[in-house]
């Protein structure tokens, strides 16, 4: 995902924008990071250039999960335990 | 069928297709597709042979059912979204037409589509297009910020269509552009055929009367409603495709009564615009 796209994105949820941008590994594009909606506190990944802003039923809890625990060290506390629509304080 | 059990078939059918390496003759239930060479499709529904190959191999999965005026509309700089993007095949046609000021936007809720979408744009090597894994009756797109969707064959899918038009009518600008092409109804089909899951994934159950889907359009707040194209789903592409030929098969119904109800389903090309 190229960060000029962020000026587009929205919540799929609450609508709000601009949303939060963590990178996590990049190089000319963003290859993975988060992106997170200050006012619902949802998080979407973005996964091998692709950001995944589905609503939370089609969401699968054991991906979001996963991706967690692989930035653990890099994503802010308050996403890993509080963010929704899981997280490690509800696995 | 009930809404979640649709948003389920549709995810798994399209995800199978997505998986399947070329589309050309590979039998699959999908919208428009079969025993034809997706391009063969293509060329029927108004693609010329020039759009067919400027794009990457393997976007065109001949699913559509034809947005090519919607795509020759579309100028320099523009930003596009294409709801339902799938292998991004439309996509890259659109991004040619803005060009490098512009930008294009894919958003499909199958990741096997957007997985092969992505793939699709490296080989093309396109810049100025980028895709979402999103639901389009939940875009993932601020208001305001669109100059024109474009979706092909897509809608008919959703079981909340009157929440795609809202959703389409919120992102625009003012001034900006629906341009769709879909599948609809003249009359209802019959109940066997309604209620058939293989009949849903190949755009077939899932698609309303023609008159209730331009309402839908003109409730969520579109004006100059505008069907620039009408014309009869061509009649081989339903039965001889495998949509048809598993419905026939699995309930065991006579040709005739395939036809006769393929006679009420018609393909349109509509317009409309959030007013300034």
């Amino acid at each position: 995902m190229k960060r000029k796209l962020m000026e587009i994105l929205a919540c799929p949820i609450d609508k709000h924008h601009p949303l939060d941008l963590l990178v996590l590994r990049e190089n000319e594009e963003i290859i993975e990071g988060l992106i997170i909606c200050p006012k619902c506190k949802r998080y979407y990944p973005i996964i091998e250039d692709i950001p995944r802003m589905l609503p939370d039923d089609l969401r699968s809890k054991e991906e979001d999960l996963d991706f967690f625990k692989k930035w653990k060290e890099k994503i802010p506390s308050d996403v890993l335990y509080k963010g929704k629509p899981f997280n490690l304080t509800n696995e | 069928m009930e809404d979640d059990k649709v948003r389920k078939v549709v995810r798994e059918g399209y995800a199978t297709i997505a998986k399947q390496e070329s589309s050309s003759c590979a039998p699959a239930n999908s919208c428009c597709e079969g025993i034809i060479a997706a391009q063969d499709v293509s060329k029927k529904i108004g693609y010329t042979d020039e759009d067919l190959q400027t794009v990457p191999e393997g976007s065109n999965l001949g699913l559509g059912c034809g947005n090519p005026v919607a795509l020759a509309s579309l100028r320099e700089g523009e930003t596009v979204i294409d709801l339902g993007a799938g292998a991004g095949f439309d996509c890259f046609l659109a991004a040619r037409k803005v060009g490098e000021k512009g930008k294009v936007i894919g958003v499909d809720m199958t990741p096997e589509m957007i997985e092969k979408a992505r793939k699709n744009a490296k080989k093309g090597n396109y810049t100025n297009v980028e895709f979402r894994l999103g639901e389009i009756e939940n875009l993932p797109v601020a208001d305001n910020s669109v100059d024109v969707i474009i979706s092909n064959c897509v809608i008919n899918l959703s079981p909340d269509k009157a929440k795609v038009f809202t959703e389409a009518f919120r992102v625009l600008k003012p001034g900006g552009k629906l341009m769709i092409s879909d599948v609809v109804l003249l009359k209802e089909l019959p109940d066997f055929i309604k209620n058939n899951v293989d009949a849903y994934v190949g755009c077939l159950s899932g698609a309303i009367k023609k008159d209730e889907y331009l309402q839908l359009i003109e409730k969520a707040g579109f004006q100059q409603i505008n069907v620039i194209d009408d014309t009869h789903f061509p009649v081989e592409l339903i039965v001889n495709n495998s949509t048809g030929k598993t419905i026939i098969e699995k309930l065991n119904i006579p040709s005739e009564t395939i036809k006769e109800s393929a006679s009420s389903v018609v393909s349109i090309k509509v317009q409309g615009i959030k007013q300034d």
